[in-house]
């Protein structure tokens, strides 16, 4: 499945984006969310919306 | 499919003892393998070895295809084990490590969330999925569902001590039948299963395709499922590669054959021996003899450096001397007896000589009815008695004597009670001899095994001078052989038998069937029953 069409990624991306509005641009949400995503890729799916989520939030209070 | 093969192995006691000798055998693929001795010959022994928790002294044991172990304490388990421990501990060594991988991650998540701590989580879940561990829960649930009738989210964090001993027993055969191990070593899966528990579990070891060690006294369940019997007994281990039904010949054919070769080598010592000396006496008259017996000396030695064969195993003595004595014609009547909450009123006359098996559900009120006829008090309606001279004898259950735990069986033997006058000491020895418990004569009754305090019970009611035994299921713990002297004892018994029985075999030699339904009726049956279900009530 193309990382665009992840629904993993769409939720978090949802998500980060009112969580990080003040503060990021919503490219870089993007960017970073999905860069997460394939750092988790060996992940099972059913764990992944929440994984990808806090890792991205991580990332994301690191910069922001 | 897997195999085990024992080769050689020995194993030596803490106080220096040889347990095991030159134990070889093996069971193929496919093969259901009884593994059956005495209480105390080493089977337990011989299974941690096969399953690696125990070292050998000497010699190896190969197998293939995982190895999947229940252990003798399932059914037992008092403490705080979850449902979902016992199923991980169950599993194939990967699956547990996996697991143990994601509780680490999981716990160092509470505590931390930075980004080496999440990729460490998602590494172990990444590495759960690998193993198969999503296909694992799947399984568990399949389980939980079978056993126990609830989804795995449901009872994964139940503890063990919630569940009866049967349902803990049922839960660890589900996971390893249904588990990916080709081997499974069980050792006493039976113990606390009701009757229609035995019969599944007959019929699931029958069907699965699984090479299976499992170590039993039920003597029904030995005849349907093992195709061969691995004995351990004298220190070493001997396969019969039939059936239980054919065990008995096969083995007293071989006791034959072992006293029979020994007393062969022993002649041929013999014979080498006297030879040796004639020729000594020739050589020292005749130089040309000298060679000659130099030859024979070294034959001799030769001959002694092998070594005998294997002497006959002793056999277990026990000589069970119940004798009874006439009573009255009628031993027990009840009258409209109705035990408090328990069952209906029903009527019952025993006669004297009569064998009856008191048969039927769990919790139904059989012990409390063998209690109240023994004399204890238990809350009922309705009229009971005993016949002239009957003298009630009680077997309970082992754990049913808190006041024997410290007492020695010397002890309890020399001070008596009432109704059973004290022995000697000299008369107390020779009595625990013939039931073989001349070594356990001085130790605390709660260090005893199961089996010898079952013979010492029935020992009890021996010097009580009995009429009328009341026997609460005294097959439980005892070996097969300890079984068979039982039956023995009360076949020559003169009096009345009354006993509480879930062991199918053991109730063959029974006349008379006294049934304790699951619907509180008490009725009476020509043949055993065994299908009555378990009482429900409210708890």
């Amino acid at each position: 499945m193309p990382l665009t069409e992840d629904p993993a990624v769409d939720q978090a991306v949802a998500r980060l984006a009112d969580e990080f509005r003040a503060r990021l641009r919503p490219q870089v949400i993007g960017t970073v969310v999905r860069n997460c995503r394939r750092d988790l890729s060996g992940v099972p799916a059913t764990a992944l919306p929440e994984l990808v989520e806090r890792l991205a939030r991580e990332r994301l209070l690191s910069v922001a | 499919m897997g195999y085990v093969d024992v080769s050689a192995v020995r194993h030596t006691l803490s106080d220096g003892r040889v347990l095991l000798d030159d134990v070889s055998f093996r069971v193929g693929e496919g093969a259901r393998a009884a593994l059956v001795g005495e209480n105390g010959a080493g089977k337990t022994t011989l299974l941690r070895i096969i399953s690696g928790d125990l070292a050998a002294e000497s010699g190896a044991i190969a197998r293939t295809g995982g190895l999947g172990v229940m252990r003798q304490f399932i059914g037992s388990v008092r403490d705080d084990t979850t449902v979902q421990q016992m199923l991980v501990d169950l599993a194939p060594p990967a699956v547990q490590e996996a697991w143990h991988a994601v509780e680490a991650a999981e716990l160092a998540m509470m505590e931390d969330d930075d980004e080496p701590t999440q990729m460490a989580y998602a590494n172990a879940l990444a590495h759960w999925g690998d193993v198969g561990g999503y296909d694992v829960e799947v399984t568990w649930d399949t389980v939980t569902v079978a056993a126990l009738g609830v989804p795995y989210d449901g009872c994964k964090y139940r503890e063990l001590n919630t569940l009866s001993g049967g349902e803990q027993k049922r839960l660890a055969l589900e996971a390893l039948l249904r588990g990916p191990d080709e081997v499974l070593l069980l050792d006493e899966p039976d113990n606390y299963l009701d009757v229609p528990g035995k019969r599944w579990l007959e019929e699931r070891l029958l069907d699965t395709r699984k090479t299976v060690l499992f170590v039993s006294h039920d003597r029904e369940l030995l005849a349907r499922v093992a195709d061969r019997v691995v004995t351990v007994e004298g220190g070493t281990a001997w396969v019969h590669g039939g059936g239980f039904v054919s065990y008995h010949a096969a083995r007293t054919a071989r006791h034959e054959r072992l006293a029979e070769l020994r007393r062969r080598w022993d002649e041929e010592h013999q014979r080498l021996v006297d030879l040796v000396r004639t020729l000594q006496q020739q050589a020292a008259n005749s130089p040309d003899m000298a060679n000659r017996y130099h030859a024979m000396q070294t034959r001799l030695a030769k001959f002694e450096a092998a070594g005998p064969p294997p002497e006959r195993p002793p056999e277990q003595k026990v000589a069970m001397r119940l004798r009874g004595g006439r009573t009255g014609v009628r031993a027990v009547i009840a009258e409209q007896l109705e035990l408090t909450g328990l069952m209906k009123p029903f009527d019952l006359e025993v006669f004297y000589g009569d064998r009856v098996g008191v048969l039927g559900a769990n919790g139904a009120g059989k012990s409390h009815f063998l209690r109240l006829l023994a004399g204890q008090s238990v809350t009922h309606t309705g009229d009971w008695r005993l016949g002239a001279r009957v003298v009630p004898g009680f077997f309970a259950q082992t754990h049913a004597h808190p006041e024997w735990q410290d007492r020695t069986p010397v002890d309890l033997l020399w001070h008596g009670e009432p109704g059973r006058p004290g022995v000697d000491r000299g008369r107390a020895m020779a009595a625990l001899r013939r039931y073989g418990l001349a070594e356990a004569g001085e130790q605390p009754f709660r260090t005893m095994s199961g089996g010898q305090q079952a013979r010492f019970q029935i020992l009890l009611l021996e010097l009580s001078g009995s009429t009328l035994l009341l026997l609460d299921e005294p097959t439980d713990n005892l070996d097969v052989l300890s079984a068979e002297a039982l039956e023995e004892a009360l076949a020559a018994f003169d009096g009345t038998v009354l006993a509480v029985t879930h062991d199918r075999w053991f109730a063959r030699s029974f006349d008379r069937f006294v049934v304790f339904g699951a619907d509180g009726r008490v009725y009476e049956s020509a043949e055993p029953v065994f299908d009555e279900t378990r009482v429900q009530r409210a708890r």
